[in-house]
């Protein structure tokens, strides 16, 4: 809301600079957002909270302002008038809509332009004259926080007010000129025939006041903040009075500002009120709440050291009306504005709104041992990111949401996932179900930018039913580490993403860990592998699929992906093996060169080395695997490096040769391996 | 007697016509070694008459240190003659090293902040995201007409809310959610932050993002005071901002607390006089905080006015934005490599 400080001085006398009243106003919970000079006035843009609708005026301001600079408030003074016994046509269908409706009818006045007080005041904040009758209810929004409208009754059909909800097809053209078309979640002002203002938020062209309205209604009403809000929303159209409705008016300024509008326009427009009916049906009347609250209360909660006269001091200059109820003990009731005042705390945040939260004092809370255990997960996260930074990954935060089409591009149709009911965008349709298309689209839109080589992990979750799940996802494509030396950087492969995976497990304990191929939606056929160790199925790795990459319009390039679940890595993690002594004896090394028939996969002959190696068998290296003139068709060449080492001696020649002779024997007995 | 002269001059003859340092290392064992010549000198001291052992001691003593000399010498003559300049390396060419990856910096600055808190006694826990109306606003005292429950200020779910019938499940709003989680399974005293993501159907542009971070804190025992909530999170903000930040409470409104405040910094760009990222004010608004409001704790069953408690919300972007300087939140979640290899 914007305030004109030389309007603010109407209520309230003070000599500060601006900034310092800025300051001030900021520091008691009325923000002030930018100061602009305007001549010889100074406009403040504040943010008021949505608790604090008192303060969306100028008295209201000034209210909160003479409580903080200790001066007294200076109100207007209205007339009390003797209005006629004549009643207005006034109807309201229902009294949750609106509770209470005052209509005043004026003739005859003359319409025409505002005088000088009010115009340099409304222009000051950037207002629109249109003409007295018009300005003098912006200029009493303005002051006392209570929207209001003039209608010209001559153009009333029937010279009545109905406050109904709209009908179904029905349509008003407002003040500005745009058709709206109506629905039933609308509440209207109509006549005896249509709609002629959308209530408290903008009235109708039809009967809007003009320089020939000799014969006025003014409304001042309370409608309901709720159904003004969404149907600001629905019909996208916002005003001062919506703004202010939607955050609730006052019972009792309903009164007072349609009194104080009432003697402006007799004072500048001339004429008299004719008729008059103050509709309130459910007989509200406006009160604030009583509220106890003890001294002990208070500086137990600030931890403040206050005495109960300043206490009370303050609470008076807001308005509260304060009496003793017992030693150390308010009784307090605030005024009919401050409908935010129910409990004691709202009476102790007043008073340290007040006080200055800055002069309030600083303590060092204790922080007692507790119930509430750290949750674990939180560091392994972290041990596991370490491990993919660690060699060379770069770590990912993605959205949470998905479009749908990014899941059938990724061959993740038909599963469970979690929909939203009301995205933004097409962008937001899904809770992801997989961090595959989230990586993927990481990688597409670095390799578009032109950078080749990506390496990425991310931790986060996936959305399935009703549950969440952590998972970690790594994807990979492009070449490996650069190096000068070597004359060609190698591709990235399926095997760099494995060794990585590989990693990992080994720095979490988990010795087990086995891969099988399988297929996946989303892997090349051929080149996807389920990831176990023993029953607990830990993930999956491969290839993505060309034709799949094609549709994410990424082209002559091959991706690797692998995703665990972040659950199983760490239970297992959790249980890790207990230390190992090592031999003090010697070990030694014997490679074994052979040819495997190419349908017997590594995993089945390093099986057989282990096994058959038994105690001495200290370690297993895979060297190398050859394909070519060498070696006969159908089979590939494997060459192992075998560590041969006791606990108990130093092994001998002719031990270690047995060792090495059973195993060659096992794998041409077990596999049909030839030795080389 | 030995004739130390024709042993010398022998020697250095030999050592003088050594041509690499493998010769040169076995005339060294052969004068010096421990089976060598001068060890079998001095032993024949013990032998000697008392005229003769000054003379033997001296001579070989000087005879050792000729040796050594003529070694030493050679030594370098011979590595000067044997060297190939072409093994000459360019000490200057670059190191290769393993690539080292990065930590978002979203995680970073997340971890960073609970450390902070994990020091002063806080524990880290995570709540779910997908929520129920219950925790994410009824629980928290913002009621069931409030604006913030529309469906253009909250994603719903198609989910339904299973101890609710006829409600749906949310994409929680804030991290606020967390407290009621943490505060339904333990009774105070209790110390967290919960860290986590939070979504609001906002358009998004430089300063608005549909999902973003946000850390809640909350403390609640007996006795946990206003001037508390201040004390600690000007600790917060020294260590996290750094010592010479100045810092302003300032009343704010948040449903859930009571009495509420904003915390503002000295803006680090014009320290305090005013520019362009702190919108001329001089401050920047940094994090929400509060003392719980009863009806919060009414909210979880706790006993009626036995405990008080403090909360404080963050925005772990902005947090981030303001530190690095960054003005667009949509980068964070972009995964630019150039990006990301910053941090
Ligand atoms: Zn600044």
């Amino acid at each position: 809301m914007k305030i004109s400080i030389k309007w603010l001085k109407d209520y309230v006398s003070f000599q500060l600079p601006a900034e310092k009243l800025a300051h001030k106003l900021t520091m008691a919970g009325l923000e002030v957002e930018k100061i602009e000079d305007a001549g010889d006035d100074v406009i403040l843009e504040m943010e008021v909270t949505p608790n604090r609708p008192d303060c969306l005026n100028f008295q209201g301001i000034a209210r909160e302002l003479s409580a903080v600079l200790d001066k007294p408030l200076k109100l207007p003074k209205v007339k009390k008038l003797l209005y006629p016994k004549t009643r207005c046509d006034i109807e309201i269908a229902d009294q949750k809509d609106c509770g209470r409706y005052i209509g005043t009818v004026l003739e005859p006045v003359q319409v025409k332009a505002s005088p000088d007080w009010i115009g340099t005041r409304l222009s000051a904040l950037g207002g629109r004259l249109i003409n007295n009758v018009v300005d003098i209810t912006n200029f009493c929004l303005l002051e006392t926080g209570q929207p209001l409208h003039a209608f010209d009754y001559d153009k009333l059909i029937g010279g009545k007010i109905v406050v109904r909800r709209a009908k179904a097809g029905e349509k008003i053209v407002t003040l500005d000129g745009v058709e709206r078309a109506l629905d039933p979640s609308v509440l209207v002002i109509a006549d005896a025939q249509r709609p002629v203002a959308i209530a408290g938020i903008m009235g109708g062209l039809a009967t809007e006041v003009t320089n020939q309205t000799r014969k006025i209604l003014l409304e001042s009403a309370y409608f309901d903040p709720v159904l003004i809000r969404r149907a600001s929303r629905l019909l996208g159209l916002k005003s001062d009075s919506s703004y202010r409705f939607e955050r609730g008016v006052d019972f009792a300024t309903v009164e007072a500002g349609a009194a104080r509008a009432v003697s402006l326009i007799l004072t500048e427009a001339g004429g008299g009120v004719v008729a008059r009916r103050d509709v309130n049906p459910g007989r509200v009347r406006a009160q604030g709440k009583s509220v106890t609250v003890s001294l002990m209360e208070i500086n137990e909660l600030l931890g403040s050291e206050l005495t109960v006269a300043k206490c009370r001091t303050i609470l008076k200059k807001l308005n509260f009306r304060v009496s003793a109820g017992g030693p150390g003990v308010l009784k307090v009731v605030a005024p009919s504005v401050r409908a935010d005042i129910k409990d004691p705390v709202d009476v102790i945040e007043e008073i340290a709104r007040v006080v200055g939260y800055d002069n309030l004092p600083l303590t060092l809370p204790l922080v007692r041992a507790q119930n509430v255990p750290p949750q674990p997960e939180y560091p392994f996260a972290h041990k596991l990111r370490d491990i993919f930074i660690g060699q060379g990954y770069n770590e990912t935060v993605s959205y949470s949401l998905l479009s749908q089409g990014s899941l059938d591009k990724s061959g993740l149709s038909g599963l469970p996932v979690v929909r939203v009911k009301n995205p933004l965008s097409l962008d937001q349709e899904v809770m992801r179900p997989s961090l595959f298309p989230s990586l993927l689209g990481i990688v597409r839109s670095n390799i578009h930018r032109g950078q080749k080589d990506n390496k990425i992990f991310e931790i986060g979750k996936i959305y399935l039913g009703q549950a969440e799940y952590k998972m970690l996802a790594v994807m990979g494509s492009g070449t490996r580490d650069k190096d000068w030396r070597a004359l060609h950087n190698r591709a990235w492969d399926f095997y760099d993403l494995k060794g990585a995976l590989d990693q990992m497990f080994a720095r979490l304990g988990l010795t087990a860990v086995v891969y099988e191929a399988c297929e996946d939606p989303f892997f090349k056929k051929g080149t996807g592998a389920s990831i176990r160790a023993g029953k607990t199925a830990l993930g999956r790795v491969g290839e993505v699929d060309r034709g799949l990459l094609q549709q994410w319009d990424i082209k002559h390039r091959a991706v690797f992906y692998a995703q665990c679940d972040f659950e199983a890595l760490y239970k297992l993690a959790s249980k890790k093996p207990s230390f190992k002594k090592f031999s003090e004896f010697p070990g030694v090394t014997r490679d074994i060169s052979l040819a495997v028939k190419e349908d017997v996969s590594f995993q089945k002959v390093k099986e057989v080395i282990l096994k058959q190696g038994g105690a001495l068998l200290e370690d297993v290296a895979f060297l190398e695997e050859y394909r070519g003139e060498k070696i006969q068709p159908g089979y590939k060449g494997f060459i192992f490096s075998i560590v041969y080492r006791s606990s108990l001696k130093t092994l001998t020649e002719e031990d270690i040769s047995i060792a090495h002779g059973d195993i060659a024997q096992a794998l041409i007995d077990q596999l049909g391996v030839v030795m080389r | 007697m030995w004739n130390f002269d024709d042993i010398q001059q022998k020697a250095l003859q030999e050592i003088d016509a050594c041509r690499d340092l493998d010769e040169a290392e076995a005339l060294r064992v052969k004068y010096l070694g421990r089976k060598g010549l001068l060890p079998e000198i001095f032993a024949s001291l013990s032998q000697a008459s008392p005229e003769e052992k000054p003379l033997i001691g001296k001579g070989a003593n000087q005879l050792r240190a000729r040796i050594t000399e003529a070694l030493e010498g050679i030594k370098k003559r011979v590595q000067e003659e044997t060297f190939d300049p072409t093994q000459r390396i360019d000490v200057t060419l670059p190191g290769v090293a393993p690539v080292l990856g990065h930590k978002h910096i979203l995680t970073q600055i997340i971890d960073d902040i609970c450390q902070i808190f994990v020091g002063l006694g806080f524990v880290v826990q995570e709540g779910p995201e997908m929520e129920t109306e219950f925790h994410n606003f009824s629980a928290l005292n913002i009621p069931v007409d409030h604006p913030s429950r529309d469906a253009f200020d909250t994603f719903y779910l198609e989910s339904k809310d299973p101890g609710n019938p006829g409600r749906h499940l949310l994409l929680r709003s804030h991290t606020s959610p967390g407290q009621i989680c943490i505060m339904e399974k333990y009774a105070p005293p209790l110390a967290v932050v919960i860290p986590g993501k939070v979504y609001r159907p906002d358009a998004v542009d430089a300063s608005h993002s549909f999902m973003f971070y946000q850390i809640e804190g909350l403390l609640v025992d007996e006795h946990v005071k206003f001037s508390d909530l201040k004390g600690l999170l000007t600790v917060f903000c020294k260590r996290f901002f750094g010592e010479e930040i100045i810092m302003r409470f300032r009343p704010h409104f948040f449903p859930f607390t009571e009495p509420s405040a904003e915390v503002d910094i000295s803006c680090y760009i014009c320290k305090g006089k005013g520019c362009s990222v702190c919108g001329r004010k001089g401050w920047l608004e940094i994090l929400g905080c509060g003392m719980v409001n009863p009806k919060v704790f009414s909210a979880v069953n706790y006993p009626k006015g036995k405990y008080t408690g403090l909360a404080f919300g963050l925005g772990v972007e902005r947090m981030a934005m303001l530190k690095y300087g960054i003005h667009d939140i949509r980068i964070f979640f972009e995964n630019d490599n150039r990006f990301l290899n910053q941090f």
